[in-house]
Order: C-alpha cells, then sequence, then structure tokens
C-alpha cells in the first residue's frame, strides 16, 4: 500500500515523497510507541470487544472520572502490578493517562504484550472525542476473557466451506492481484480490499460473502466495507499461507 | 509449421495492403497506453500496456484495455512468451500487461507478453528502521516531515505510530489535499502493514 501512496504523491508533485517500507510490523517489534485513538476505543467499549484497559492516572484523578471498563493502576504501582495482567499476551491493552505514557507503554510491552498502545492525547483527548466517563471507584482487577471479533469466522467453518464449498456461499480473496496470482483457494474470488468499494456490483447479494487475506487485517477491512453496503458477510481472522496449487494451512493468530 | 508460414505470409499481405492504404496518414493513431500506465511508461509503437480483459482460447486473441471504450485483440500463437506469469490462464482479469506485438494496429499480433511486476522501491526512497525513530523522536516540526498511515482508517484508530496522519491507500485522490502538506518539496514518509 505504501509504495503505491508515495507513487501518487510523487505524481501530484511532492519532491520529496519517501518510505518506511518495514512498516509497522518492524516498528512494533522494536517496541516502539504506539499509540491509538479514541475513536478505536469507542468501539471496544460499544462492540464489546475484549480488552483491557488501563488508567494510570493518582487516585484523585480517578475519582473524578475515568473511562468505562477502566482498571486503576497508578504508573507509580505498575511495576507492581504484572501479575495482574492476563496470561494471554495478544490481549488488546490501551493504557491512559494525562500525559504521554510512554514509560508505562515500555513496562507492559516489555512483559511481552504485543498489542499494547496508549491513547493519543490522553484523557483531554478522549473527552475532546466526545467519550463517556464514569464515577465512582474503578475496578482494581484486569479481567480478559478473548472473544471473537464481530463477524470473525471460526477457523473450523471456514476449513469446511473451502473443502467442501456451499451453494450458498462464496469465498473472497481480498489481497492484493499479485499475491492472489501465487495461489488462491479454490473456488475463491479475488478482489483486492482497496478495490472493494468500487466493486460491489461484481459481488451477489443472495450467498454470504467470507473473506480472507494473509492475516485477517484486510479480511476485516473488506468485511466492514461490505457489511456496510448491506452484503451478508463474514471474515477469516486467521494466518493463512497458500500455495500455488490451492493447498492452504491455516494458524491461529 | 506450414500453418505458421502462412498466417505469415498473410500478416505481411495485410500489412503491405495496410501501409498502401494508410500512407499519407499517421501511422500510430490508436492509443497504446491506458492513462495510469503513462505515469511510468511512454507511448510506443508496437507495445500496448493497459489490463486483461480475457483471453478467447478459440480465437487465439488476448483483449487488453487501453481506454474507457477502447480494446485491443491482439492474436498470439504458441511462440507467445510470457514474463510473470506460467500460462496466459493464470493471468487474473484485470491485471496490468504489456504486449509486445507485430504487424500493424489493424492486425497485431502478440510477440511477447508481460505481467506486471509486484512494485519495487528505490533504495535511495526508502527510511530506516532507525532514521524514522529518530524523526518522530524529533517530532512532525524540529524533524520537518509529515508521517502519513496508508493502511484502511480502523486500523490507523487501532494503532499507529505517533505523529503519523491517516491517509488509506484507496482514498488517496478524495483526501489527499486535506492530508498532505501545502508545500511540495516537504519530506512525506508513507508507511503500511508490511504483509497483511
Amino acid at each position: 500500500m505504501s509504495p503505491d501512496s508515495a507513487r501518487r504523491a510523487e505524481a501530484a508533485g511532492y519532491t520529496k515523497a519517501k518510505i518506511f517500507h518495514d512498516g509497522l510490523p518492524a516498528w512494533k517489534k522494536a517496541g516502539n510507541l504506539i499509540v491509538s485513538e479514541p475513536a478505536a476505543l469507542q468501539d471496544f467499549i460499544e462492540k464489546d470487544i475484549a480488552h483491557v484497559l488501563v488508567d494510570l492516572r493518582d487516585g484523585a484523578a480517578v475519582k473524578k472520572g475515568f473511562i468505562p471498563g477502566a482498571v486503576a493502576i497508578p504508573a507509580n504501582e505498575l511495576l507492581t502490578a504484572k501479575d495482574r495482567f492476563p496470561a494471554d499476551k495478544s490481549a488488546p491493552i490501551v493504557l491512559y493517562s494525562d500525559g504521554v505514557g510512554s514509560e508505562a507503554f515500555k513496562t507492559v510491552r516489555s512483559w511481552g504484550y504485543k498489542d499494547t498502545s496508549v491513547l493519543n492525547g490522553g484523557m483531554a483527548a478522549w473527552t475532546k472525542a466526545g467519550g463517556k466517563l464514569e464515577t465512582g471507584t474503578p475496578g482494581t482487577v484486569i479481567s480478559y476473557v478473548p472473544k471473537p471479533r464481530p463477524g470473525e469466522i471460526s477457523i473450523e467453518e471456514f476449513k469446511a466451506i473451502a473443502e467442501r464449498g456451499s451453494p450458498g456461499m462464496l469465498i473472497l480473496d481480498v489481497r492484493d492481484t499479485d499475491e492472489a496470482m501465487n495461489g488462491m483457494l479454490a473456488g475463491a474470488i479475488n478482489i483486492p480490499a482497496g478495490d472493494m468499494t468500487k466493486r460491489l456490483k461484481d459481488l451477489p447479494k443472495d450467498r454470504e460473502i467470507i473473506t480472507y487475506c494473509n492475516t485477517g487485517l484486510r479480511a476485516e477491512s473488506a468485511y466492514e466495507d461490505l457489511k456496510q453496503a448491506g452484503y451478508k458477510v463474514r471474515f477469516l481472522n486467521a494466518l493463512i499461507q497458500i500455495d500455488r496449487d490451492g493447498k492452504y494451512e491455516i494458524t491461529k493468530k | 509449421m506450414v500453418n505458421r508460414r502462412l498466417s505469415l505470409l498473410t500478416a505481411i499481405t495485410v500489412l503491405a495492403m495496410v501501409l498502401i492504404a494508410s500512407a499519407g496518414s499517421s501511422f500510430a493513431e490508436k492509443p497504446t497506453v491506458l492513462k495510469p500506465c503513462v505515469q511510468c511508461h511512454q507511448s510506443e509503437q508496437d507495445l500496448v500496456r493497459g489490463t486483461l480483459v480475457s483471453v478467447t482460447e478459440k480465437f487465439k486473441t488476448i483483449n487488453v484495455q487501453v481506454g474507457q471504450k477502447l480494446v485491443w485483440i491482439i492474436t498470439y500463437g504458441d511462440d507467445l512468451k510470457i514474463t510473470g506469469a506460467d500460462k496466459l490462464s493464470a493471468i487474473p482479469k484485470d491485471k496490468e500487461i504489456g504486449v509486445r506485438f507485430t504487424g500493424d494496429e489493424k492486425k497485431p499480433y502478440a510477440v511477447s507478453l508481460t505481467v506486471k511486476p509486484p512494485a519495487k522501491v528505490a533504495p535511495e526512497k526508502l527510511v530506516s528502521l532507525d532514521e524514522m525513530v529518530k524523526l518522530v523522536a524529533e517530532g512532525p516540526a524540529k524533524g520537518n516531515y509529515l508521517l502519513v498511515d496508508s493502511r484502511p482508517k480502523p486500523r490507523y484508530l487501532e494503532g499507529h505510530i505517533p505523529s503519523a496522519l491517516s491517509l488509506p491507500t484507496d482514498k488517496f485522490d478524495e483526501l489527499k489535499d486535506t492530508v498532505l502538506p501545502s508545500e511540495k518539496d516537504k519530506l512525506v514518509i508513507f508507511y503500511c502493514g508490511g504483509v497483511t
């Protein structure tokens, strides 16, 4: 995606368009700060997507109001709270305070939680975005029960459809055409996720569409586009590798 | 073999006839390049660049879209050289291809076909992780850069590099004027999710 954007920027006259090609995976792997936006946290709360939300402020500030579902762990006590964090290291963890929170991020990240982020702009940004506040006493115990994301199809069901096919269903490969050319699931059709909204007319409304990519990220983005356009759709939220003969292997994330 | 010699003969005859018929008028009137391809490719007289519409096995033709209502119909034989795909049937519809041909625009015969390879990036356009870390630590004002996240908006919201702005690749044209700086010589860095 980024090389394509850079090319378009050049075409629009930008003379110093560059690409950080290693992208987000390399940035994350090296343990650098990741920030998330209030809109994503609102989504977590509204859609009841499993996550861990930690309020790092001190007790007095928390009493005046905190983000719903937050667990209060003041920044200076964080180091002693390691045991309270979930066993599942892939749990999405959002930290917030009134500051940047990069120290707390480093701490939690160093415990192995890959999907940690700091709420961009902290409490001020949350309030500004119209986020609700809760008053009273926040919880101190972290409970994290992973749940499938909305629209997620189980790996077992996906495999059954991929093996035997299903007349009422359509498997949609949403990777780029270059990738799909190197191997696609039998019976699948390819429409890159980025082209989805432009190519809706190529898709049937009377069949359920199941999207997949390599990791579930683009599959979910296509799921969102299709759902919004009124299609019956689910997506595979897993790692999948497909060879030229259409043989595949699915791994849980 | 006889067949091929015959078709070659026919092609030459037709070519000669067309040449005579079109003498005095300009030669390449039919566009050979699809508009978006012009960004990187120049128009060439014997090379059609566009997107694949279809391959008709029965008539041995490759149909290439070069404009909204303009399709080149190019015949091919067993001697067609293909780069970037195993066989014609492996090339998906709408894929960007280039077809070099002999003969004229009325009766082109495909010599070779190239499938557009995945984008390669020139090394001088790359920003390393170390440089990225240094720039983000300085911030956009001091580092004099603009960082752009090319992934879909929901991915950006869930987590992004500090100081990045969201400009999904598929919304580029629509949103570029509100996100990209007015100074065209400013350092603009794009990133995405690598393999997704």
